[in-house]
């Protein structure tokens, strides 16, 4: 099986984690790359990171993949490394 | 979560200055985030409360809500949600967890860093072009060095528990944690492929595999008449396909290469560039510091340099 690529078809993980991130912050600037399975390292540029503390920055990121990050069978495990970055 | 979850996190939070939920114990932990976060904590206070998650799915799922973060660990100072295993091992780097904890900060003794001329007059014209954009601001080169000695210079402003670098007129910021990896960092401005860039050797890095490209490899070979190219391969698989030049890596090759000069540029390459990462991480062990792995390797190879070499 592919890294990153889900056993029933569908984009790919890194695929829905970028989007859902796009989605939650429009314009930003978001790179996603694959660890081990399921796990994966963040890098997010947005404007609406400006004067935020790093907490607020992460939640902000976090609230948009919750979805892919909950229930026992979440295709997300782990984040290994969240970089926000304020643009 | 029911109101019997809620009140029990709240107790908890409240109730102690230092309270992690993590997956397992300090003793038994169950996750290496979690590890991490209990390691930190067990070097900087001598007590702190733990919640295992893991042993009562109410709490795992509740406290995702009750901090609205959806990772253990989770950590809790004075009531205050921290953040989770990114943010804590950040704010012990920087010295901003001591500070939370009250524990008192040793200080940074100030890198050594060599700045070049030429790069001496990029950075005063960087600073130039800030303090032009915003007069009156305070502005001042940034040298961050990552855990994975990825170099980055920026400008910024002074922040607390900087570490200060006097380099001539030029004062260099540096973090706490960054200061610690930088010590004979040289920065220096050079003509590149792609225009002049800043170019940083940092001794304190430690040798590892670099990646090479197919055509990367075509062009060194080009230029260098006898390189040590390896195929990881099997016979067999040479028998199929080759890259002329290269040699098997069988049992003479290996004694061949332990009798080079360690400095002596290796190179690596198998099928697709998994098997030669590990030949060249074992060689890289063995002391040689100039050790490349041929990305995607031969089949890379007869798709983008040489498709007269079959794939398989």
């Amino acid at each position: 099986m592919k890294l990153g690529a889900l056993p029933g078809g569908g984009p790919p993980i890194v695929e829905r984690i970028r989007e859902a991130i796009a989605q939650a912050l429009p314009g930003a600037e978001v790179r996603v790359t694959a660890g081990q399975a399921g796990h994966f390292s963040v890098s997010v540029r947005s404007g609406l990171f400006q004067n935020q503390s790093r907490l607020a920055c992460q939640r902000l990121v976090y609230k948009a993949i919750g979805p892919l990050m909950s229930g026992d069978r979440a295709p997300v495990h782990a984040i290994d490394q969240l970089e926000t970055i304020s643009s | 979560m029911d109101d019997a979850t809620r009140q029990k996190i709240d107790q908890d939070v409240k109730a102690h200055p230092v309270v992690l939920f993590m997956k397992g114990t300090p003793a038994a932990p169950r996750c290496g985030f979690s590890a991490t976060v209990a390691g930190i904590l067990d070097e900087l206070v001598g007590e702190y409360k733990t919640v295992d998650v893991l042993a009562d799915s109410q709490i795992r799922d509740g406290i995702k809500e009750y901090s609205d973060w959806p990772t253990i660990p989770q950590l809790y100072i004075k009531g205050q949600f921290v953040g989770g295993c990114d943010l804590v091992r950040e704010m012990y780097e920087n010295g901003e967890l001591h500070e939370a904890l009250g524990v008192k900060l040793d200080a940074v003794e100030p890198p050594l860093i060599v700045v070049s001329p030429a790069a001496t007059r990029a950075l005063e014209e960087a600073l130039a072009e800030a303090t032009s954009q915003e007069p009156g601001g305070s502005h001042h080169i940034r040298v961050e060095v990552g855990d994975d000695f990825q170099h980055a210079l920026s400008v910024s402003g002074k922040k607390p528990r900087d570490v200060e670098v006097s380099v001539g007129k030029l004062t260099l910021l540096l973090d706490r944690a960054s200061a610690r990896r930088a010590a004979g960092l040289s920065i220096d401005y050079v003509e590149g492929a792609d225009g002049p860039a800043f170019k940083l050797e940092n001794p304190n890095e430690p040798p590892r595999v670099k990646s090479l490209s197919v055509k990367e490899l075509r062009a060194k070979m080009l230029a260098e008449s006898a390189l040590q190219l390896f195929d990881v391969r099997a016979q067999k698989e040479r028998d199929q396909a080759s890259i002329a030049g290269s040699r098997l890596l069988d049992r003479e090759a290996q004694q061949h290469i332990m009798t080079l000069d360690k400095s002596t540029p290796l190179y690596f390459h198998c099928h697709h560039g998994q098997r030669s990462q590990q030949a060249a991480a074992f060689f890289l062990s063995h002391g040689f510091s100039n050790v490349y792995n041929v990305t995607g390797g031969i089949d890379a190879w007869s798709v983008e340099v040489d498709p007269s070499v079959p794939r398989y």
